[in-house]
């Protein structure tokens, strides 16, 4: 592939990040020949580019080549195709067999389909066999695994098609299914989905007609414990289990996924599909209940409730669907939203008892499901009404803090910013933008607007400027003054002119309009007010309203408050309006988006739980805490050897000197090798399968070992003292050969108070949020640290020499929280501490302070994938996410959808990751780094960040289009999209956007719930705010929240309380049902219930209490009632009550 | 007997007891047969047992054969005087277990009496004090509320509740009671077995084991055949395709190996099931570390049973009515309570209905609420109570003459851990008094025949795990449960318990008719003089029933004569 075009500066700021890279690798290079590493070298291998990495994923040598060249000419797609064929035919690497070699060709067509990022091609692929057709011919079969599923729906598919492609390069039959193993792909496929869940379920007329038709065996390793009940111990199936792995491939790919395989059948001329034809068009005739709806009317945004479903305890309603009061959606992007992450101003955060904070995710009614939350202060926030009976709308977070505990009611949440490009990535018709200033200022230009008056100006004219510009501009009523016509009728219309014709007084050269409060109130004119978000103040008895003369006019009254309308001749009250005013008014909120909290935000180390600062197995001598230090002291019996602890472990042995350890290397210098021995025949062999029995061989085994010297030697040769406060092992090792970690770097680590996880690494994981903007004074940093690090201008051109400049982020720089940053500076510290005490190298990072933690590398890794991304530091954010270039996140395959993903420090990484520690089970290869991506391409991310846009502001057709609730497919071409930056220097800079913010962690540090306490706190917050914000309906909330949380978690543990199973204290060994013995079997030790009354009851209280306080509905009340007496009756003795009582006669 | 076991006997049974009394029984001569006395004779409002409460000279002036130290052989207490009642009571005439003289000169003085229901009320008085080891439920008399127990009409209809949990339940949910709950069933099940082979405990096996194998190698044959009778904890095949079965006694557990070369064992091995508890005679292997199978008992019902003589008239068999629900098959059910009221057009069956005396409803008479996710939908009315008033007033259009008994199920307003208690009072209140309503399970006797109603929520469970069981014919999951004498015995699967002392559901009294619902498809089948009968349903295929693709069989209604047990099935 050719080198990725950018400008100078990106060339050179790439080129510093590499040159950092390589001088760090050849530091650890240097280190790792030295001490007791797995690998005396990195073992994350480098990746420049997707062919790099699927090369490196896959480890099958010169495909990167192959896929470059395959790439200039086609699609990525055709080119996976291609190159699956092409291995499999062996043009590169060499393998023995021809299952092998199609194997092989599988995975590395999947890993290019997948940008070689995501687990799947390693972990979703078992394996590719032959088998025999009952005509004697062979055919392929692919066994899929559970983490298939993150390859997405199409990859699946594809890789079906790639096998087919590949099996006609080498000369093999077709899969001729026999019937009862058809059959049995129906059951199986009907149970998983029981057991677990597929987005979709084909018929049972679809699973045939794919079985006997597709050319490849679609098997799989069995994933569920559930098995088939008919359909059993087939020949040429291996399990009775259900194979999770086949479900996913054949129902959420094959048959989901038809449409695209026949594009690709079509292009490439394979025969033998012409069955997705039947396939597509069976699917279609199915679905035609829902079809014909949408044809018959007109394109109309309708509520979606499905946000609110499965509500949970402590995560508030923000605003049911699409309910007068709830967000307004406006359109737009800021520097810190955009990618599946929405605006919302600060205050709102605040208002809304701090539950939303930066990063938290709310699940929306649109355009996606989910959304993760960033403060945009350039919108408007929440109008409030105080208990004074104030109306205002809080836009300035010093308001918010100053006015939080005045709030009576929350009239309206303010609105939210969602960009274009989310509507395009999800397909979802534009709904009607609200006239807002964005767009009256477009109309106002064209209709030849002076174009002298700043933006400033006109973004908040006063009623005299505002009203002018209509008159002589013919332009509609500035959105300043528009108020939310829509949300009454037209009585109330009627009703509040009349009113102010009757009791208003207009005073101060017509500035303030005042009416009488009293009777306002009980006319429910102050209510309309209120609805229509007029603000307005109380004083003396008077409502007060300012520059109300827009207001006067739009009720149809003249400067004399006379009306001058007789009647209302419209349905709506807008069309009302308009006809009586001389200037238009527009709706002003016409789109309003439900949202509940998702989950929180997290920015917290990575610990695995128990959390150990090494990779050291202890076996159960440390306790149920795993500590160390008491596995040194030790003692297995009164008169054993103190710190001799039995463990399994790998045993090893030196080729130079023959010693036998379970070290990686000997005392003499030499690398010491697995010592492979056959559990079954007891031989030992130096293979990976028994030359006498076919099984697997292994090196580990139950040993002894003598901890306490290990440990006190450790300590020694850091030269550390045994005064930790807590340093931790494993109970055992997951890896293959078992081979623990040097005891050293744990010791370090825990001296600077670090955990590791399963790889050997230390990290941290933060909610993704997007950035492509900074301010040096927003990040904690100094202009001149940024232009050190290559940041010379501003997005205007001009040289940076003041903190607030605005600057485009550069893609692989990161802005981390400050915890973060103290959790990295403690780690950079570890690894300087390691390479002097340890490797015996200087030290590399010097570091003291946070400060001296800008510019570092770092790795950023989502779960579920196998290529880390290189970053730097540039940053600290006092809020609790991790932000980052829209690029870097989809990089890692991520969208910030309110998804959390971890960053390391490169050093760590490269210095104590190894394969080597991986477990040894399915998916111990996923979130891993087992490739660096070196070189950030927007063309080889996530495809999702291509429909991010990044102009200065929308067009005026925009505006015009959501009205007629247009396709976001008719702006894709004419929109300043990533997509058309492509393959130009512009697709890494000269990022614009539409609303600034001036703070980026403005809002609450941490949401709510994570500071509120126990459920029925989190629960009364919920509801309290329910009740005080107009779009939620607290009562709802509730019945939701006992619905869908609290009876299913009463139910579900009633249940497995009457069908728990048992587990021994001593040993932790588990009984289904409790032994007769009454005592372990195994040890002797106490048995006890899994399943205890308390989780039982523990919501039954607090439910009854919500369910009549908020007066949900008989049959929800009736069914607490009902599972109340359920356990009364449970855990209630009917003879002592009896007892009781005749006790007391 | 050492003090923890004097100790343990009485906490099991739900009492505590001072250190002055553990000695004094202790010191006895004859301290097992004491300790039954005590506990059959102990008011039951005592907590804690003091030596005041330990009457020496009525017991020995009673029990004159214990005071010279004929205790029997059994070690567990427990267990004996259970097989001996259940002997008894279940007048199979055949001698189960071996019985200390002193209990069969008891039994022979029940055998004498007249009525069935003069039996049972007669056993009752010891067992029901001594709850721990006696079904609770057989004791009626002494309950505040006895006299609802026996209940007869103008016709002389009796039926005398035999069984019953209803009141009775002692479960608190302590991990102990769970232990309890099994070796109860392991005592009743392993001493029905216990007269076919002579079984060791478990434990001597593992001694052996540890001891070497030397002994068992010199011999050959026969001589290392062993018997026991373990609770199956656990079944898988081998990599050879053999069966491997462990088995669990209170002792301890142990490994049987059942061959693939053995046609018939295997096929028979292939049938058995978690928690059942059933018999093995085999052949320890060489080094003592399992037992390749050569027979396998199961409790079952005896081969020779006299059929008692029955009575006149006839029963109704429904359940699964599931009144509420958006399915039930309203017109059908008027059309059979027309029926019993005599209303039809076809002579035949106008007389068939007035032999009519009993209405048996085994569980689901209403359609319940909050059972599944999104039921609301599927109701036609949402209110639980309305559900039954609505039931009820169906019942008082069934005229006077017909008894009618009704068992929940697990769509109805009880606890769903069974077993489970008849409706709460707020529920029956709403209907007549003339019904009868019972737990689930429930042994009831209708004027001398004796009917088993159980749910049979089991069946799902059944046909699940025993090959050529299915819900077309559900009868086959009853002649199972009847095999296992145990109406319910995999644990931890789709069936609640409740861990209570005694389990309900072992088969200690052998029914005349094993009545089930719960599948919504009728079966009736027959196994060893006992009629199975599951009543099929009211409600036509539910949403569930469509995604399973399950077909029920609703509006048949099985009709029982009650002196010859010919069934005749009744479309509605």
């Amino acid at each position: 592939m050719a080198e990725i075009v950018a400008s100078k500066e990106m060339h050179e700021y790439f080129n510093t990040l590499e040159g950092t890279l390589k001088k760090e690798i050849e530091i650890v290079n240097n280190a790792r020949s030295k001490g007791k590493d797995p690998k005396p070298h990195v073992e994350i291998p480098l990746a420049k580019d997707l062919a790099d990495r699927v090369e490196n994923l896959i480890g099958v040598k010169g495909v990167a080549e192959l896929i470059r060249k395959l790439e200039e000419t086609r699609s990525r797609e055709e080119a996976a195709l291609a190159l699956g064929r092409e291995v499999a035919q062996g043009k590169v690497g060499t393998f023995d067999s021809k299952s092998e070699a199609i194997e092989a060709a599988i995975r590395v067509s999947v890993a290019m389909l997948t940008e070689g990022v995501v687990a799947a091609p390693i972990e979703g692929i078992d394996r590719a066999g032959i088998g025999k057709n009952d005509d004697g011919s062979e055919y392929v079969s692919i066994f899929y695994a559970g983490p298939i599923r993150s390859a997405g729906g199409t990859a699946q598919a594809l890789s079906v098609l790639v096998g087919d492609y590949v099996r006609r390069g080498v000369g093999i039959d077709r899969y001729k299914p026999r019937k009862e193993e058809v059959e049995r792909y129906i059951e199986e496929i009907m149970l998983y989905k029981r057991v677990a869940s597929l987005q979709y379920t084909p018929s049972e007329e679809e699973i045939r007609l794919i079985v006997e038709n597709c050319p490849i065996c679609i098997d799989g390793e069995p994933t569920e414990a559930e098995e088939v009940e008919g359909h059993r111990n087939l020949e040429r199936i291996d399990t009775n289990r259900v194979r999770g792995g086949m479900a996913l491939v054949l129902a959420e790919g094959l048959a989901l996924k038809a449409p695209k395989i026949q594009k690709h059948v079509k292009k490439l001329k394979i025969d033998g599909w012409e069955w997705l034809e039947q396939l597509i068009s069976g699917t279609k005739s199915a679905s035609d209940d829902s079809g014909e709806e949408k044809k018959d009317e007109k394109p109309k945004i309708k509520p979606k409730d499905k946000y609110m479903r499965d509500l949970i305890a402590g995560r508030p309603v923000f605003s049911h669907p699409s309910r007068p009061g709830g967000f307004r959606l406006r359109y737009g992007r800021s520097r810190n939203t955009s990618f599946a992450a929405a605006g919302i101003n600060p205050s709102g955060m605040l208002v809304m008892d701090d539950f939303i904070a930066p990063g938290t995710q709310l699940k929306v009614e649109r355009p996606g499901k989910a959304a993760g939350m960033a403060p945009v202060d350039s919108i408007e926030g929440p109008t409030v009404k105080l208990r004074s009976g104030d109306v205002v709308r809080i836009d300035r977070i010093d308001e918010a803090y100053e006015l939080r505990s005045e709030v009576e009611e929350i009239i309206d949440i303010g609105e939210i910013l969602i960009n274009y490009g989310d509507f395009l990535e999800n397909n979802h018709p534009l709904a009607p933008s609200p006239y807002c200033f964005e767009w009256w200022i477009q109309e106002y230009r064209k209709a030849g607007g002076e174009q002298t008056d700043g933006e400033e100006v006109l973004k908040d004219p006063s009623q005299d400027v505002a009203l002018d510009s209509s008159k002589k501009y013919g332009v509609a009523l500035h959105p300043k003054f528009t108020y939310l016509w829509h949300d009454i009728e037209n009585d109330k219309f009627e009703q509040l002119a009349d009113f102010i014709s009757e009791n208003g007084i207009l005073e101060s050269e017509r500035t303030v309009l005042k009416l009488p409060h009293d009777a306002a109130l009980s006319s429910g004119v102050k209510r309309t007010l209120e609805l229509l978000l007029v603000l307005h103040r109380i004083s003396d008895g008077m409502i007060l309203i300012k520059e109300p003369l827009p207001f006067i006019y739009t009720l149809g009254l003249d400067d004399g408050l006379r009306k001058k309308w007789e009647s209302l001749e419209h349905e709506e009250v807008l069309d009302n309006i308009n006809q009586i005013t001389e200037f238009e008014v527009r709706p002003r909120a016409p789109t309003r988006i439900g949202a509940r909290m998702g989950r929180p935000e997290k920015s917290d180390k990575r610990k695995m739980s128990p959390a150990p600062h090494v990779l050291f197995p202890i076996a159960e001598s440390g306790g149920n805490t795993r500590k160390l230090e008491n596995a040194a002291s030790f003692k297995a019996s009164t008169n054993a050897k103190v710190g001799e602890i039995a463990v399994e472990i790998g045993n090893r042995i030196c080729p130079a000197c023959g010693v036998e350890t379970f070290e990686y290397r000997c005392d003499c210098g030499e690398y010491t090798m697995p010592k492979l021995f056959c559990p079954r025949c007891g031989i030992s062999v130096n293979k990976a399968e028994c030359p006498k029995c076919g099984t697997k061989t292994t090196c580990t085994s139950m040993r002894k070992i003598d901890f306490k010297s290990i440990y006190q030697k450790a300590f020694e040769k850091v030269g550390e003292r045994d005064k930790l406060d807590s340093f931790k092992g494993v109970k055992k090792m997951m890896s293959k050969d078992m081979t623990p970690e040097p005891l050293e770097k744990g010791i370090l680590r825990a001296k600077h108070d670090l955990f590791t996880f399963k790889d050997g690494t230390v990290r941290y994981d933060m909610s993704d949020i997007p950035l492509t903007h900074i301010r040096p004074s927003e990040i904690g940093v100094t202009c001149e640290k940024l232009k050190e690090l290559g940041y010379k201008e501003d997005i205007y051109g001009k040289p940076l020499t003041d903190p607030e400049q605005v600057l485009c982020l550069k893609v692989q720089d990161l802005v981390i929280s400050y915890d973060c940053a103290d959790y990295i500076l403690r780690t950079m510290q570890y690894i300087d501490d390691l390479l002097v005490k340890y490797y015996k190298e200087d030290p590399y990072y010097n570091a003291k302070t946070r400060d001296d933690t800008v510019g570092t590398l770092l790795m950023g890794l989502a779960p579920h994938t196998s290529a880390g991304v290189l970053g730097r530091l540039v940053g600290f954010t006092t809020a609790a996410v991790g932000y980052a270039h829209p690029f870097f996140h989809a990089a890692k395959r991520r969208n910030c959808d309110g998804d959390e993903d971890c960053v390391m420090l490169l050093m760590d990484g490269l210095l104590n990751f190894s394969r080597e520690y991986l477990p040894d089970k399915r998916g111990g290869k996923m979130d891993a780094p087992l490739v660096l991506t070196t070189r950030l391409d927007p063309s080889e991310v996530d495809k999702e960040a291509h429909n991010i846009d990044v102009c200065e502001s929308y067009p005026l057709e925009f505006y015009e289009a959501t009205l007629r609730i247009a396709n976001p497919k008719e702006f894709e071409d004419t929109f300043d999209l990533v997509s058309s930056r492509l393959g130009t220097p512009l697709q890494y800079e000269k990022f614009m956007f539409t609303h600034d913010t001036s703070n980026i962690a403005a809002g609450p540090l941490k949401s709510a719930y994570k500071t509120l306490g126990s459920m029925v706190e989190k629960m009364d917050a919920q509801l309290e705010l329910g009740k005080k914000i107009r779009a939620v309906d607290a009562s709802d909330v509730a019945e939701r929240v006992l619905i869908s949380h609290f009876l299913p978690d009463m139910f579900g543990n009633l249940r497995a309380f009457s069908r728990q199973g048992t587990r021994c204290v001593k040993c932790g060994a588990k009984y289904r049902r409790p032994p007769l013995t009454g005592s372990c079997q195994k040890c002797g030790g106490r048995v006890i219930l899994t399943v205890h009354e308390g989780a039982v009851k523990k919501y039954l209280e607090v439910s009854m209490k919500v369910a009549e306080e908020y007066n949900v509905s008989s049959y929800t009340k009736q069914r607490i009632e009902l599972i109340g007496y359920d356990m009364k009756s449970l855990f209630e003795n009917d003879r002592s009550k009896q007892m009781g009582l005749s006790d007391f006669m | 007997m050492k003090e923890i076991n004097v100790q343990e006997a009485f906490l099991e049974a739900g009492y505590q007891i001072s250190p002055e009394a553990v000695n004094l029984i202790v010191s006895h001569s004859s301290p097992k047969n004491l300790v039954c006395y005590i506990l059959e004779h102990i008011d039951e409002s005592v907590f804690v047992i003091e030596t005041e409460h330990i009457d020496l000279s009525s017991f020995e002036s009673e029990y004159p054969s214990s005071v010279k130290g004929n205790s029997g052989t059994t070690s567990d207490v427990a267990s004996k005087v259970v097989s001996d009642v259940s002997s008894q009571v279940s007048q199979n005439s055949e001698v189960i277990s071996g019985e200390t003289p002193s209990h069969s000169e008891i039994s022979l003085s029940f055998a004498t009496s007249e009525t069935v229901s003069k039996v049972t009320s007669e056993v009752s008085s010891p067992s029901k004090k001594y709850s721990s080891s006696f079904p609770s439920g057989y004791g009626s008399k002494g309950l505040p509320d006895a006299g609802l127990n026996v209940n007869s009409n103008a016709n002389g209809s009796n039926i005398n509740i035999m069984s019953d949990i209803t009141d009775m339940s002692t479960c608190v949910g302590e991990y102990m009671e769970f232990v309890q709950y099994f070796r109860n069933r392991y005592s009743k099940l392993s001493d029905m077995i216990r007269g076919r082979i002579t079984a060791r405990p478990i434990e001597s096996l593992n001694k052996n084991r540890k001891q070497g194998s030397g002994l068992k190698r010199s011999g050959g044959g026969d001589y290392s055949e062993v018997s026991i009778i373990g609770m199956v904890s656990e079944v898988r095949s081998t990599a050879n395709g053999h069966k491997m079965l462990q088995l669990e006694d209170p002792t301890g557990s142990f490994l049987v190996l059942v061959h693939q070369a053995e046609k018939d064992l295997f096929e028979e091995a292939s049938k058995i099931i978690l928690d059942e508890v059933i018999g093995i005679t085999g052949s320890l292997t060489n080094d003592g570390s399992l037992i390749v199978a050569k027979k396998i008992i199961l409790p079952d019902l005896p081969n020779i049973s006299h059929r008692r003589e029955g009575t006149w008239g006839k029963a109704v068999f429904t359940s699964d009515v599931h009144i509420g629900s958006s399915t039930f098959l309203e017109e059908e059910w008027c059309g059979f309570l027309d029926f019993l009221n005599g209303k039809c057009d076809n002579d035949q069956m106008k007389e068939l209905s007035k032999d009519i005396r009993y209405l048996v409803i085994a569980g689901d008479l209403v359609d319940g609420i909050g059972i599944f996710p999104g039921q609301e939908h599927e109701l036609d009315i949402l209110d639980i109570y309305d559900q039954y008033a609505k039931a009820a007033e169906y019942f008082s259009q069934v005229p006077e003459h017909i008894q009618i008994i009704i068992s929940p199920g697990n769509h109805d307003a009880v606890r769903q851990a069974e077993p489970q208690p008849r409706f709460p009072e707020r529920i029956t209140s709403l209907f007549e008094d003339r019904i009868t309503f019972v737990g689930n399970p429930a042994l009831v006797d209708l004027d001398g025949v004796r009917v088993l109603m159980y749910h049979g929520r089991s069946i799902d469970d059944l046909v699940a795990s025993v090959p050529g069981v299915s819900y077309q014919e559900p009868e086959k999951a009853m002649i199972e449960m009847l095999k296992r004498r145990h109406l319910s015995p995999i644990y931890g699967s789709r069936v609640s318990i409740a861990p209570e002392k005694q389990d309900h559901f072992v088969i200690d009294q052998i029914p005349d008719i094993l009545h089930c619902g719960h599948v919504h498809t009728i079966g009736i089948g027959r196994y060893k003089n006992v009629l199975a009968i599951n009543s099929g349903t009211w409600q036509s295929q539910t949403e569930f029933q469509k995604r399973v693709n399950l077909m029920p069989t609703p509006a048949q209604v099985p009709i029982v004569d009650l002196s010859t047990l010919r069934t005749t099935l009744l479309h509605f």
